[in-house]
């Protein structure tokens, strides 16, 4: 209640500084709107480098094998994966690439006229034994067996007109077949045509934020016979990764002598060097929303020390009317909370501004309420801790202050 | 007086040290992360080749058939040409100076011992490229059209390349293995990178990349090497994909040296167009056709990523609270001096007067926040530099924008210190006389 008292003197003490009241309101209401986008961005881009693929992360490794030119090679496909999935402490092999490597969508059409596209989706290609070795989780439908496979030379000269079987995520399943039923649905992309043989519950090819990460197409082809370079993926019996990858990558180099390996990564790898921009950019940001935090609290600070000092004879006499040290350490307090709230208030409409602004430009999400109410808290919490200083300074001021010069 | 106003602002601002601190370091921090991305924005957008680039256009022209749809996320396939396309415009040689390019990585196999193959990335072009981009020259020269026609094997090295294989001696005129074939080596270019890349195609790291060596253009053709970047093809004509009327994988670069040269180019963009639309090749309005000038096609193929703009906007919004910090902060600096301005204006200065003195006074601070800015802005550029972007090895300040910070730091100072300035002006003396 005695709060409640105070507020109408400092309401009309505020009215008499209208210009630094308002410049102060502006800077609590700008740091909100950058502090809230910027907290808002920092967190998606840490949100995002967590994301699951869905693939067993901490088991897969690739070794990329490239053919050097104009050396003979002896390794064909299908002895490499058995040489690989022999390695020990491998338990799967297969002839593709995993997640964040060189992935792009391929748009998606719902009939051979190819006229309009309804999605635009991962299309992964791999040899056999490719969904085991990722580890995909089939929720409906089933895997692949080995009488479904056409063959590696059919599918790349595309000699086959048959529908290739294949698995899809279960995002690009609702999406296209709101009504549940995607099994043995026929679609088709640029190049083949696909009959839907399985629903695989995730399969991020990458991770950019946009609604279609999770759209994704698996098949696999048979090979056989071909010498095959590019990259092979192995998954590990769980916690053996970085010894079975180099076993494998010492056997593929072993079977295959006209190979060079360029690339031998463990998921966890790929996985940071895909984020690894985006990250050294948010580190950048969280240091310029460290900065704008101080740079606030300073302002803050500093006009209400020029407040206390302009202020000393009053505060002087109302000490020397009865004013204890602790009323005059809440009227401060008091103060700079109605101000920040004042801010707070402008705040909210300077944060959806800018994130207008960035979703116009940039594609950005939404910003949600929460991150408005945790800014708000933080700027009064900010406030007052910035206050306290020169507070506790106005509270000393003596009641003799007033006696002096006036 | 100037120097007068200094050194009111001098003590003044001695007397409030901890005020002055703040708000130098205020300004500085804002100086300092804006600087950071208007750096790096600089030199993604700076002038790759000055005092050439005026001179230098591309054309744009639209083979597409009208059904074909673009993918969301995949380069535009008109932004190249087609082999038909492009040998029909160097053959009509309506410019200065023109050439066909495109790039290529190819395996580099040295005879010294000790040295395995290994790849290179290089450019195949017409025989003009050098003397329109003013490629410089170590020893030797480019080839010549003649070469061109006859598809010799001739290579330009780039300087680094030809030291890897030669050393010091340069190796004119020595011979070259690149995947299986021999060049016969007729000139070693000096260093020449051009930031961005932007003969290159835009689907390339086009801050990074350098070519290390230069073969004919149709060499390139005959052997079928391999190329780089956005190769697009739209027909259903399964043959060679490099020569075909339907694949689109070349840049086209051309010098024109006055205004009505421009203009007729661009007309004769669009005959051509209508033309091959009269022959039934193209679908699309010939209007499509343009021409664009080096920097407007940069500006079209807007190579800078949409982070950095996003981050240069955040540190904008950063300066922006700054300022307000500052206003308030000189308010409060100012209303307290009310007293000492008032028996200045008691002592005859007009309102002006005054009013120049916190203009210099705020400019100090401008100057000092601008000292401070220009480190705190080296530091940001060198965190910059720390990224595994292709562009950040470039983010390095040069004068102008050495100069700028100093610029944009004054006038932040000076904007921020307007509105205090103006307020203190209008006290009455009389009243604040009494108060003394």
């Amino acid at each position: 209640m005695r709060i409640l008292r105070q507020i109408r003197p400092i309401l009309s003490a505020l009215r008499s500084h209208k210009t630094a009241v308002t410049l102060l309101m502006l800077e609590i209401a700008l740091t909100m709107a950058v502090l809230g986008n910027l907290v808002f961005i920092v967190y998606g881009t840490m949100q995002r480098s967590h994301m699951a693929t869905g693939v067993a992360e901490s088991q897969i490794g690739w070794i990329q094998s490239i053919g050097v030119l104009g050396q003979d090679n002896p390794g064909t496909g299908a002895e490499n994966i058995a040489v690989l999935r022999n390695a020990p402490g491998v338990l799967d092999a297969a002839y593709g690439s995993p997640p964040f490597v060189g992935k792009e969508t391929n748009p998606i059409f719902p009939d051979a006229a190819r006229s309009r596209p309804v999605a635009h989706a991962y299309v992964v290609q791999g040899s056999q034994h490719m969904s085991t070795t990722l580890g995909l989780r089939i929720v409906q439908g089933r895997d692949f067996n080995d009488g479904d496979l056409p063959d590696l030379m059919d599918v790349f000269m595309k000699k086959t007109d048959t529908p290739l079987p294949a698995l899809m995520t279960q995002a690009l399943a609702q999406r296209l077949y709101p009504d549940g039923k995607a099994l043995e649905r026929i679609l088709y992309d640029g190049r083949y045509a696909y009959r839907v043989i399985g629903i695989i519950d995730h399969l991020r090819s990458e991770v950019t934020g946009r609604a279609n990460d999770d759209d994704a197409l698996l098949t696999e082809y048979r090979i056989g016979a071909q010498d095959l370079g590019g990259g092979y993926l192995i998954r590990s019996r769980p916690g053996q990764l970085p010894q079975a990858l180099k076993a494998a990558a010492a056997a593929l180099q072993k079977a295959n002598p006209g190979h060079v390996e360029n690339k031998v990564h463990t998921m966890a790898e790929l996985r940071e060097n895909y984020f690894k921009s985006d990250l050294a950019a948010g580190r950048m940001l969280v240091a310029i929303i460290a900065i704008l935090l101080v740079v606030t609290a300073l302002g803050v600070s500093g006009l209400a020390s020029f407040w206390v000092q302009q202020r000393r004879r009053q505060i002087g006499m109302r000490r020397a009317l009865g004013a204890t040290r602790g009323d005059i350490l809440n009227y401060f307090q008091a103060e700079n909370f109605l101000i920040v709230s004042g801010g707070v208030l402008l705040g909210v409409f300077f944060a959806y501004a800018l994130n207008l602004f960035l979703m116009h430009r940039f594609e950005l999400a939404h910003l949600p309420a929460h991150y408005l109410l945790a800014g708000a808290l933080a700027l009064w919490l900010l406030g007052q801790l910035a206050v306290l200083g020169p507070a506790l300074r106005a509270a000393a001021v003596p009641p003799a202050v007033a006696t002096r010069s006036v | 007086m100037f120097g007068y106003y200094l050194d009111l602002a001098w003590r003044s601002l001695r007397r409030t040290p901890v005020l002055t601190a703040l708000m130098v370091i205020a300004i500085g921090l804002g100086i300092g992360a804006s600087m950071t991305m208007l750096t790096v924005l600089h030199v993604m957008t700076d002038d790759p080749l000055p005092g050439r680039s005026a001179h230098l256009y591309t054309p744009r022209i639209d083979p597409l058939p009208l059904a074909y749809k673009q993918g969301d996320d995949s380069p535009d396939p008109a932004d190249n040409l087609t082999w038909p396309d492009a040998m029909a415009l160097l053959k009509a040689h309506r410019a200065t100076r023109q050439a066909a390019m495109a790039g290529g990585s190819l395996m580099v196999r040295p005879a010294r011992a000790g040295l395995q193959p290994f790849n290179a990335n290089g450019r195949y072009a017409t025989a003009d490229f050098f003397a329109m981009f003013g490629v410089p020259f170590e020893q030797g020269q480019g080839w010549s059209a003649a070469d061109d026609e006859a598809r010799a094997h001739v290579v330009v090295l780039g300087s680094a390349l030809a030291r890897k294989l030669f050393g010091d001696a340069g190796g004119l005129g020595r011979t070259v293995r690149l995947e299986d074939n021999d060049y016969r080596v007729v000139g070693i270019a000096g260093d020449w990178a051009p930031k961005p890349m932007f003969y290159a195609d835009a689907t390339g790291s086009q801050y990074s990349d350098d070519d290390q060596f230069f073969l004919p253009l149709s060499v390139a053709v005959d052997l079928d090497l391999s190329v780089n970047g956005n190769n697009s093809g739209w027909g259903r004509d399964e043959a060679n994909s490099k020569t075909n009327a339907s694949t689109s994988w070349l840049q086209f670069w051309m010098q024109l040296d006055t205004p009505a040269q421009v203009a007729a180019y661009r007309q004769f963009l669009v005959d051509y167009s209508a033309q091959q639309k009269a022959l039934g090749r193209f679908e699309r309005p010939p209007t499509n056709a343009r021409l664009y000038s080096l920097m407007g096609w940069l500006a079209h193929e807007n190579l800078v990523p949409n982070d950095v703009r996003l981050q240069l906007w955040l540190a904008l919004g950063f300066l922006l609270v700054c300022m307000v910090n500052i206003v308030a902060l000189l308010l409060a600096k100012f209303l307290r001096r009310s007293g000492e301005i008032s028996v200045r204006r008691a002592l005859g200065a007009q309102r002006r007067d005054i009013f120049l003195q916190l203009g210099v006074e705020s400019a100090v601070i401008g100057v000092a926040g601008g000292v401070l800015g220009l480190a705190i802005a080296q530091l940001g550029l060198w965190s910059v530099r720390q990224r595994p972007d292709d562009y950040a090895q470039l983010a390095q300040m040069d004068v102008p924008m050495l100069l700028g910070t100093f610029v944009l730091a004054i006038v932040a100072s000076v904007l921020a210190g307007l509105l205090p300035a103006l307020r203190v002006c209008r006290v009455a003396p009389a009243l604040q006389l009494k108060a003394l």
